[in-house]
């Protein structure tokens, strides 16, 4: 857990970010000991020169005893572990003062407690001057000033103390949120490569940037697990749909084998079984083509075309054959835009349509090819059918693939037309509508406006 | 007719190769891509029959150098890469025709008879005859003997194609492909349809049948 704390971007960011601000503020603070410190020294040497200055000028009005019972009454007004006072005469005898020699000379001076007498922890700051044939020396302790400075220091450090304390508490506490967040993503990311598929990221409704890309994995996941859905349905399917033709392909040939030890003519058998691997041949190939179509790698090949022709050739190829079989093949054409698409494609979904209502619907039906423009551009080709149409519990269904209504077993095909249907609408980016035709059924491919009108000459 | 036979799989070449000879074609099978490179362009030949997947050089490319040297020999892809994708890229690359495994022997024998004799296209003629029938390719007319034949655009088209192809079989694919353009099989019986409809019209009137069920095969026109 610490291990990975250290390494989680909450901390990797705040701690050099909390480590920057914490030597700013010492830095700062220290600038502002200095500049505090300076203040107060230049304050008090104001202080002792004005003291000096009315000490001296009491002199000039007075004769000495009045300067020396001055001297004396601040000496005794004042401690002396803060204010000092030393008046000596010219022989460098004590006159007046708090304490008991001071060192000569004039002007500032910074002297140790020591050379005035007293306690030498302490270091005083003193003037020096002459008063007539004497002199006066004042000064004061910096106690006062370092007391200052202490409480400044020690409001620093409580500062920085507490501001550390708050860094590491909130980083912490980011780290560990953050943390358990990303481990949550990663022991779902675990769970789906480990084949659960179901699995999602919990989400917090805060919407923040951990949010969004939950919902984009989750999002991922969804696809992932329909597509992973999808081709574990066909192998099933394919494992279900082709197992049947193939035994019954093992039959024929057997039968073939034991008819030809027979001495009797196996022709007839040969040929079933070829019909039944070109079966087999095409369920494969319609597989195929669904999984090339939905890989979406046909789109390059994309072009304008116009959709009219396709229609024409499809209603001519089927117009008869709807005929042989009792059936009637309408078609209702209007102008239609160009679409930017594959031709090939095309055609095969709308004969598709068509073959199924041909294949589906008894005699007597008649089944419409139509194409609607709508008002906004987009456009629908229709395929509707008077036949036994299809439940509405089952219609999305048929999509499916290898998907057969029960009636429709016994019928040919391989259950793969509708899903090539979808996959080519899909490509196009064109939708699909199953709906009722009152009676039968009504399939309507529709193709948007923006599709419609990007693909306009 | 001399074919060119390149194939890397032994067992589908030895079934070509038998059915070609029974035909009475004469078959070279060559199993290296190089090799047919070299083989194909010391010697002539009537038609190719190339796999895409080749040891040595891939079908795509051999074709391609063939093209790139002025051979002009048909060829015919003959593979599994059955994609509509992968028949473009065969017949850009100077493919002529394009079969896609498995196939029936009956498709590859049609379709090579089809290629090797097909004529150039500068000789196309504008009017055919089969025996007493005659269609008109500018005038879109149709006739058998003194009667004139009233046909629709698609049943011309077929026609036409049949009667280019004279004596020679052509499959349900090659009609799907050439006369609609459908790259697709049908689930219902499109071919059959529009096959017994122009039968009706040029051939039941008439005493003598030109247009032949080849079974399990495809369709001929001769007299």
């Amino acid at each position: 857990m610490l291990r990975s704390l250290y390494r989680s971007t909450a901390i990797r960011l705040i701690a050099p970010l909390g480590l920057a601000f914490l030597v700013f503020l010492l830095l700062a603070g220290f600038a502002a000991y200095l500049l505090i410190q300076g203040e107060l020294d230049g304050r008090m040497r104001q202080q002792l020169e004005q003291t000096f200055a009315v000490i001296t000028q009491s002199y000039a009005e007075s004769d000495l005893t009045d300067l020396t019972e001055l001297v004396r009454s601040h000496a005794a007004a004042n401690p002396r572990d803060q204010r000092v006072f030393f008046l000596r005469d010219g022989n460098g005898l004590k006159l007046a003062g708090n304490i008991d020699q001071a060192p000569g000379g004039t002007g500032w001076s910074v002297v140790p407690g020591a050379a005035l007498g007293l306690d030498a922890d302490d270091s005083y700051q003193i003037y020096s001057g002459s008063a007539a044939d004497t002199e006066l020396t004042v000064g004061a302790s910096f106690e006062e000033s370092d007391a200052v400075g202490a409480i400044v220091r020690n409001i620093l450090g409580l500062a920085g103390l507490a501001f550390t304390v708050l860094v590491v508490i909130a980083g912490l506490l980011i780290a560990v949120r953050g943390q358990r967040r990303i481990n949550g993503i990663a022991s779902t990311m675990d769970r789906v490569g480990r084949g659960e598929l179901a699995s999602r990221i919990p989400l917090r409704a805060n919407h923040d940037d951990l949010d969004d890309l939950s919902v984009q994995i989750n999002q991922a996941l969804d696809r992932l697990a329909s597509l992973v859905e999808g081709m574990r349905q066909v192998s099933v399917d394919i494992a279900h749909d082709l197992k049947t033709p193939l035994n019954r392909l093992s039959f024929t040939v057997q039968n073939a084998i034991d008819d030809d030890e027979a001495g009797k003519p196996i022709a007839g058998l040969l040929q079933q079984a070829q019909e039944e691997s070109r079966q087999i041949n095409t369920t494969f190939n319609a597989l195929l083509r669904i999984a090339q179509i939905e890989s979406g790698a046909r789109r390059a090949r994309f072009k304008p075309i116009a959709i009219e022709p396709v229609l024409e050739t499809l209603f001519d190829a089927y117009e008869e054959v709807a005929r042989e079989q009792e059936q009637e093949l309408v078609f209702n054409a209007a102008p239609l835009p160009h679409i930017i698409g594959d031709r090939d494609l095309l055609t095969q979904m709308f004969a598709n349509l068509i073959e199924n209502a041909i294949r589906h619907c008894p005699r007597g039906t008649r089944i419409t090819l139509a194409s609607v423009v709508e008002p906004d551009k987009a456009f629908s080709i229709t395929v509707s059918d008077t036949g036994p149409g299809i439940p509405a519990a089952e219609r999305d269904r048929v999509f499916q693939r290898l998907y057969r209504l029960d009636k429709s077993r016994s019928t040919p095909g391989h259950g793969l037309g509708l899903s090539l249907v979808k996959a080519i609408a899909d490509l196009h980016g064109a939708s699909i509508d199953i709906g009722d035709n009152n009676p039968g059924l009504r399939i309507a491919v529709r193709f948007v406006a923006q599709l419609a009108m990007s693909a306009a000459p | 007719m001399r074919i060119l036979f390149v194939e890397d799989d032994a067992r589908t070449a030895d079934y070509v190769k038998r059915g070609l000879t029974e035909a009475g074609h004469v078959a070279d099978v060559i199993a290296d891509g190089r090799d047919a490179l070299v083989h194909g362009m010391a010697e002539r030949f009537d038609v190719m029959v190339v796999d895409r997947m080749l040891p040595g050089l891939d079908g795509l490319s051999l074709v391609k150098a063939f093209r790139a040297s002025g051979n002009t020999t048909p060829v015919l892809f003959l593979t599994a890469v059955g994609g509509v994708d992968d028949r473009v890229d065969g017949l850009e690359a100077g493919g002529d025709d394009y079969l896609v495994k498995p196939f029936a022997f009956s498709e590859l024998l049609a379709r090579l008879n089809a290629l090797a004799r097909r004529p150039p296209p500068t000789t196309e003629k504008t009017k055919l005859q089969v025996a007493d029938l005659e269609i008109d390719l500018i005038r879109h007319s149709c006739r058998r003997g003194t009667m004139a034949i009233d046909l629709l655009p698609r049943e011309f088209a077929l026609l036409t194609y049949l009667m280019q192809n004279e004596n020679r079989v052509l499959t349900r694919t090659m009609l799907l492909e050439r006369v609609w353009d459908f790259h697709f099989d049908p689930q219902t019986s499109v071919v059959e349809t529009h096959i017994s409809r122009l039968r009706a019209k040029i051939d039941k009137p008439f005493a003598k049948p030109l247009l032949h069920t080849i079974r399990s095969t495809g369709y001929s026109l001769h007299a």
